[in-house]
C-alpha cells in the first residue's frame, strides 16, 4: 500500500465515519462501491468533496470516467496522481 | 379531549438510561451534566450507524424496543428545535462560503430522523415529523390520537430536543439537558405485560399570563408516569392542556 493510497483509505473512513475500520483494512484493490465496502450514492459525493478539498484537485460531476476512478482505493490513488500532475502543469 | 393509553414507554438522557434511573430522576429532577454523550444503538451494524446524528441515535435508541419487529406502524416525531447542532454545522459552511456536505444537508430536513427510523426499522406505515412551540408535546400526542382515530393499532411517539450550540443559547431556554422520550400509544406489544396508564387530555383556552413547568413538558409528563395518578396542566400562551388520569 503506498503512502497515497494509505491516506485516501484514511480519509474515506474519516470523512465517511468508518468508526469500526482501519485505514489498512482498505485493501487498494477492495471495490469501494457494492459488494465490497458498500458505500453508495450519497457516499460518492461526500467522498469527492472530501478529494477536492484534501488534494486541491477538480472533479467534474458529469465525468463518464468517475465510475472507474472511484472503483478503489487504487484506481482513487491514480487518478488523484494524474489530477496533481495536470494541475501542476 | 381524547384519550390515550400509554402502553410503554422508554427514555434517555445523559445518564438515565434505565426504568430505574428514570424513577430516581422523576422522585429528584435534576439537569444531569452532559458532555455529547449518546446512545450507541448497538442493535444496528455500523454501516447502518454511521449517519446517525447524535438525536437519531437518541430517537431510535428510546423507539426501537417499542415495536415488534412483525409490526407496522405509524410514528410520530416530535421535536421543538430540532437538530440545531447539523443546522449550526451547515450554516457555518455557508457563512465561509464551504461546499456543503451532501450528507448533512440530505439529513438537514426535520423529518430526516421519521426517514431514517422507516428505512432501518422496516416500517411502512406513515410518519409524521412536526415542530410546535413550547407544547410540541401535547401536539404530538393529538397528532397520535389522530391516527389512533384512523384505525392504528398503536402509534410510536418520540420527542427528542438536544441541548443547543452556544450561539443559540439566548433564544432556546426550554432543553435544560438533551432528552429523548418515546411513547407507545395504544395497544400494547403482544405478550407485553407492562401495566399501561390512561390519561384524558382536553385543550382548554386561557386567558391570563402563561405559567411555566420547571421541566419541558415531555419531561415532566414522564414524572406523571411515576407518581401517584393525579391530574395536572400544561400551559402555554393561551393553551391550557389538562391532563387526566383515567382511572
Amino acid at each position: 500500500m503506498t503512502d497515497l493510497q494509505l491516506d485516501i483509505a484514511q480519509l474515506i473512513i474519516d470523512t465517511l465515519s468508518l468508526e469500526d475500520l482501519a485505514a489498512s483494512d482498505i485493501d487498494p484493490s477492495m471495490p469501494l462501491f457494492g459488494d465490497g465496502l458498500g458505500l453508495d450514492s450519497i457516499d460518492a459525493l461526500e467522498l469527492a468533496l472530501a478529494l477536492q478539498k484534501r488534494y486541491e484537485i477538480q472533479i467534474a460531476s458529469d465525468s463518464r470516467d468517475a465510475r472507474q476512478h472511484f472503483a478503489t482505493v487504487a484506481s482513487l490513488a491514480a487518478f488523484v496522481e494524474a489530477q496533481r500532475t495536470a494541475c501542476a502543469g | 379531549m381524547i384519550d390515550l393509553r400509554i402502553a410503554d414507554w422508554r427514555a434517555w438522557a445523559p445518564g438515565l438510561d434505565s426504568a430505574q434511573a428514570w424513577q430516581a430522576w422523576a422522585q429528584a429532577p435534576c439537569a444531569p451534566p452532559e458532555q455529547g454523550e449518546q446512545p450507541d444503538c448497538a442493535f444496528l451494524p455500523p454501516m447502518q450507524r454511521r449517519r446517525l446524528s447524535r438525536m437519531a441515535r437518541m430517537a431510535l435508541h428510546v423507539a426501537w424496543p417499542l415495536c415488534g419487529d412483525d409490526e407496522q406502524l405509524p410514528l410520530v416525531f416530535a421535536s421543538r428545535h430540532g437538530e440545531t447542532t447539523r443546522t449550526y454545522a451547515i450554516l457555518g459552511d455557508v457563512a465561509d462560503q464551504q461546499p456543503l456536505s451532501p450528507t448533512q444537508f440530505g439529513l438537514s430536513v426535520h423529518n430526516a430522523i421519521a426517514g431514517q427510523w422507516s428505512i432501518l426499522r422496516g416500517q411502512r406505515a406513515e410518519s409524521t415529523a412536526i415542530a410546535g412551540e413550547g407544547d410540541t408535546f401535547e401536539h404530538a400526542l393529538l397528532e397520535a390520537a389522530t391516527l389512533l382515530d384512523q384505525g392504528a393499532p398503536a402509534v410510536i411517539v418520540v420527542i427528542a430536543e438536544e441541548r443547543p450550540p452556544e450561539a443559540y443559547e439566548a433564544w432556546i431556554d426550554d432543553v435544560p439537558f438533551s432528552y429523548a422520550l418515546a411513547l407507545r400509544i395504544g395497544a400494547s406489544r403482544m405478550g407485553d405485560a407492562t401495566p399501561a396508564s390512561s390519561w384524558r387530555l382536553r385543550l382548554a383556552g386561557h386567558a391570563a399570563v402563561a405559567s411555566r413547568s420547571d421541566w419541558p413538558f415531555a419531561l415532566d409528563f414522564l414524572r406523571a408516569l411515576h407518581a401517584a395518578p393525579a391530574p395536572f396542566v400544561h400551559t402555554w400562551k393561551t393553551r391550557q392542556w389538562i391532563w387526566q388520569p383515567n382511572l
